[in-house]
């Protein structure tokens, strides 16, 4: 059943220039890309986003690194994408997240207060519905899949 | 000397889902994001951006394809980028472009009437401020 998951790309992944990197992988997996934008979240929505843990320890820290840079946040649509996504994304510890996962290629710990896991991703169907909902109000309705008849593209080349 | 340039992931880059590997190739090159957009645009903002091709036989086809779906939008920035990412699009021909560039990798010819070559960037200085007051008027 075609589904939709909201994407955020973190502060480190921007700083870092994985923008491209996280949504190429994503568009491989063969989701499609449905709204996306550049944002500079204040702590009000992002306390929101993560509202199921506050009063946690890692709450207020997570909420600061959240804060430290732009993100984009965005809309991918497709068949089980709440689940795939997490699946490429890799487990919430990125020193031991699997190889072949985002986290598991592209990130490590850093000394800081909180893991910087490059991307958030939806965990359930319900969570996914109110994220999108709150970060991007007035997205019209699901539609149609766009790729499913569109050529795959060609696995990219090595760049050395 | 630090500039900016219009990058524009076309409809049929999009479509073919390689917004990610256009940005993933920008951003190894060591340039910056500064501003983002997907949307479906309309054909006065299309016929603007387009101005000088006015009245050429590909005009409309070109408004009509760059407006049948949607496009990525964005604003790069670093030194040298309108040159850089340029050299990275590739030569507009797609069939022949170079190996290595966007277009080489990932652009043929299609039996349509305007040719698919997947990504526009700006051509000079003027022209990049041009096109970003077009797509990005509140920057």
């Amino acid at each position: 059943m075609i589904e939709r998951t909201l994407l955020l790309i973190k502060p480190d992944a921007i700083e870092r220039r994985l923008i491209g990197e996280v949504i190429r992988r994503a568009e491989v997996k063969g989701y499609d890309v449905v709204a996306l934008e550049m944002v500079r979240p204040g702590r009000g929505i992002l306390e929101r986003h993560y509202a199921q843990h506050r009063g946690k320890v890692f709450f207020q820290p997570l909420i600061d690194f959240l804060l430290s840079g732009p993100m984009i946040a965005c809309v991918l649509q497709g068949d089980r994408v709440i689940e795939g996504m997490r699946s490429i994304a890799g487990a919430g510890d990125p020193t031991t997240a699997a190889p072949g996962s985002i986290r598991g290629d592209l990130a490590r710990d850093w000394d800081t207060p909180v893991y910087h896991t490059l991307v958030h991703s939806s965990e359930t169907p319900l969570a996914a519905h109110g994220e999108i909902e709150l970060w991007f109000p007035n997205l019209p309705p699901m539609r149609v899949q766009r790729t499913f008849n569109s050529p795959m593209p060609p696995p990219p080349p090595n760049l050395g | 000397m630090t500039e900016r340039t219009l990058v524009i992931v076309k409809p049929d880059g999009v479509e073919r889902g390689l917004v990610g590997e256009v940005l993933r190739r920008i951003e190894s090159k060591g340039y910056r994001l500064v501003a983002v957009d997907l949307l479906t645009p309309n054909p006065a903002t299309l016929k603007r951006h387009y101005a000088e091709h006015e009245g050429k036989p590909f005009f409309e086809p070109l408004v009509e394809f760059m407006s049948s779906s949607e496009v990525f939008a964005m604003v790069v920035e670093g030194d040298r980028v309108i040159e850089g990412f340029r050299s990275l699009a590739g030569a507009t021909d797609p069939t022949v472009a170079a190996p290595g560039t966007i277009r080489g990798d990932f652009g043929r010819q299609w039996d349509a009437p305007v040719m698919r070559n997947l990504v526009h960037g700006s051509d000079s200085e003027v022209s990049a401020t041009r096109e970003i007051a077009i797509w990005f008027p509140n920057l």
